[in-house]
């Protein structure tokens, strides 16, 4: 009587994520000259102790996590504790030995600076 | 006229099937979403939060990259209003990658419930979220009453 197709029947069992953490994708600003690349990115409520930058074998990720004090009785919510997570191709020619970066009003601020070989050169010719 | 158990089952099974389909999906949906250009996201403005507590309110709106010279807060009465414009800060000469933050100005405004001391209002500016905090007047605090 009691008939199930086998399919009905399966839970998906995807992998479970370790945190409960939302995690949200920031806004970014991306701008490049000859010399460095240089990216803004929104994260508003996150401090400088809870931003990892990463830069790996051409890929560059920022995690940013906010932790918000809860306080009182929430009425009305439209953001709370939430990770900023990105990552980007980031060109070979970038030297990592020189990015900075900085945190200020909720905004990250990279600085990727060109690596010398990589900055573009006139060719000369000369006349044989 | 009689339908058979076994159909109604089956239908049922469906049912199931699809409620826990759009419960993943709303689940998913939930874990990561695009803030996108931040300011802009809901429709009115930035994204803002508001809790009670016994004897004061506080309201929370995520405002990156402000500084306090270009926020205005006006309480009139209880009809609270928060503008504010954001210059962009892109380095000049630079070419143009990705441009999703914005520049913009917005407005936030809110009915508050009555009973805002608008003398005590404090408001300040962190990380990039404003913390306003309105204390509710004498009338509006909670008040035990005994029972004579």
């Amino acid at each position: 009587m009691n008939q199930r197709n086998e399919i009905a029947k399966t839970k998906e069992s995807g992998i479970k994520r370790a945190s409960n953490l939302k995690t949200a994708i920031p806004a970014v600003d991306i701008y490049e000259n000859e010399n460095e690349i240089i990216l803004h990115a929104d994260m508003p409520g996150v401090v400088k102790e809870a931003v990892s930058v990463n830069i790996d074998n051409g890929t560059l990720s920022l995690s940013g996590v906010r932790t918000l004090e809860k306080k009182g009785d929430p009425k009305w919510e439209e953001f709370g504790n939430v990770e900023f997570i990105r990552s980007f191709s980031v060109p070979q020619t970038i030297d990592i030995e020189r990015v900075e970066a900085e945190l200020m009003d909720g905004v990250l601020k990279l600085c990727l600076p060109k690596s010398e070989a990589a900055k573009p050169r006139q060719i000369e010719i000369k006349t044989a | 006229m009689f339908i058979r158990i076994g159909d109604m089952d089956n239908v049922f099974g469906a049912m199931d099937l699809l409620r826990n389909k759009m419960d993943q999906f709303l689940d998913d949906f939930d874990k990561s979403y695009d803030y996108g250009s931040g300011l802009s996201f809901i429709s009115s403005g930035p994204r803002t939060a508001l809790y009670e507590e016994k004897d004061a309110f506080e309201i929370r709106v995520e405002v990156p990259g402000i500084a306090k010279e270009d926020l205005n807060i006006t309480l009139q009465g209880n009809y609270l209003e928060i503008t504010g414009s954001r210059t962009i800060d892109a380095p000049e000469g630079y070419k143009v990658h990705r441009s999703e933050r914005g520049t913009r100005s917005f407005s936030r405004n809110f009915t508050l419930p009555d009973g805002i001391d608008a003398e005590k209002v404090e408001a300040a500016l962190r990380d990039g979220i404003l913390y306003l905090k309105l204390p509710k007047s004498e009338v509006a605090r909670p008040k035990q009453i005994a029972i004579g």
